[in-house]
């Protein structure tokens, strides 16, 4: 079910993209790590739907709120001249790990009793 | 929960392909999308390069300037030996020359045999013409040479240059044109005593005379520099 409306909102949201008017180069840096931040959201929602422990009402301000965030860090290391954006990155790339392990773990465990299931039924 | 996951990837995937497609689009190497080091650091290698493309120029247009002085002297030279070469030409006689003189037109006596017209008297008239400053002398257009000869032979013609001369013998001669005359005719002068013999000899000054150039080859044998 989950899998149907990640697939079925990346389409879309690709048709709408692609359609999309040009945003001027400046600001893809910006954009750039607001998509990151609203990867890992997007992960870590997954993971906790996988936990059964989702909240929308967190689902949705970490979507947003990390990628303002992301957005306002990256601006704040070009007015330091720190590569600020470099550690954002870092941590959203490590959580979107460590999700997508969670999510892993979740599903090899459910196959892999699915399938010793299948065998003590054939036994 | 479903929805709102799937509206998230909405937005994640719309935002995450127009980032694509500005990167795709976008000239990464163009000035306007280059970020201020790697201007700079262009910047540093224009100049780089502007500075030894600008020494080259320097080198290359010090040897133009060279070769230029060069040229220029050669032509200087070459000029100098064409107008000698046409000043010896003219000294020579190897050019038609032009300017004031006389023209002297003998007409032989008729039906006298003694006095018929011999080289030595052109030969007179022309060492009085000489005396009198002739620069350019011709005798029925044959032009009077330093080497020219004026012979008779056996009586019956006359060779100049080693062409024959008929009468009437038709005398050019360039130079101040009363002096030239003056030197024939009045007391003693050639030209009355040819006349007192019967020949007629008509003298005109004029303020053109073209002398022709010696059409042979001047060459020497025995003369070495």
């Amino acid at each position: 079910m989950i899998f149907i409306a990640i697939i079925l909102g990346c389409i879309l949201g690709a048709i709408l993209g692609i359609n999309a008017p040009m945003i001027s180069y400046t600001y893809s840096s910006y954009l750039a790590i607001a998509v990151v931040a609203a990867l890992d959201t997007v992960f870590g929602g997954i993971a906790s739907v996988v936990n059964k422990k989702f909240d929308i009402k967190i689902f949705i301000s970490g979507f947003f709120g990390n990628a303002i965030l992301a957005i306002l860090l990256t601006m704040l290391g070009e007015k330091l001249n720190v590569d600020i954006y470099l550690a954002a990155i870092v941590v959203f790339v490590g959580r979107m790990f460590v999700n997508l392990g969670i999510i892993r773990r979740y599903y090899v465990e459910k196959w892999t009793s699915k399938f010793s299931k299948k065998k003590e039924k054939s036994k | 929960m479903i929805v709102t996951i799937g509206i998230a990837c909405l937005i994640l995937a719309c935002t995450m392909f127009m980032q694509f497609k500005i990167v795709n689009q976008t000239d990464i190497t163009s000035i306007e999308t280059m970020r201020e080091e790697e201007l700079r650091q262009e910047l540093a290698n224009w100049k780089q390069k502007y500075e030894e493309v600008d020494q080259q120029y320097e080198e290359v247009e010090e040897k133009i300037e060279e070769y230029k002085n060069k040229k220029q002297s050669d032509s200087e030279t070459a000029a100098l030996v064409k107008e000698e070469l046409e000043q010896s030409n003219l000294l020579l006689g190897k050019t038609d020359v032009e300017g004031e003189g006389i023209e002297i037109t003998i007409n032989e006596a008729p039906d006298n045999d003694f006095s018929i017209i011999k080289a030595s008297d052109l030969l007179s008239i022309v060492n009085s013409l000489r005396y009198a400053g002739a620069e350019a002398i011709s005798i029925n257009e044959e032009r009077i040479l330093t080497m020219t000869d004026i012979v008779d032979i056996n009586d019956t013609f006359i060779k100049v240059n080693g062409q024959r001369i008929l009468a009437p013998y038709v005398i050019k001669a360039i130079g101040n044109k009363s002096y030239l005359e003056s030197s024939l005719v009045g007391n003693g002068g050639y030209a009355d005593q040819l006349r007192n013999i019967g020949h007629d000899v008509k003298i005109t000054q004029m303020d053109k005379v073209l002398v022709k150039k010696y059409n042979g080859e001047i060459t020497y044998k025995y003369i070495s520099d």
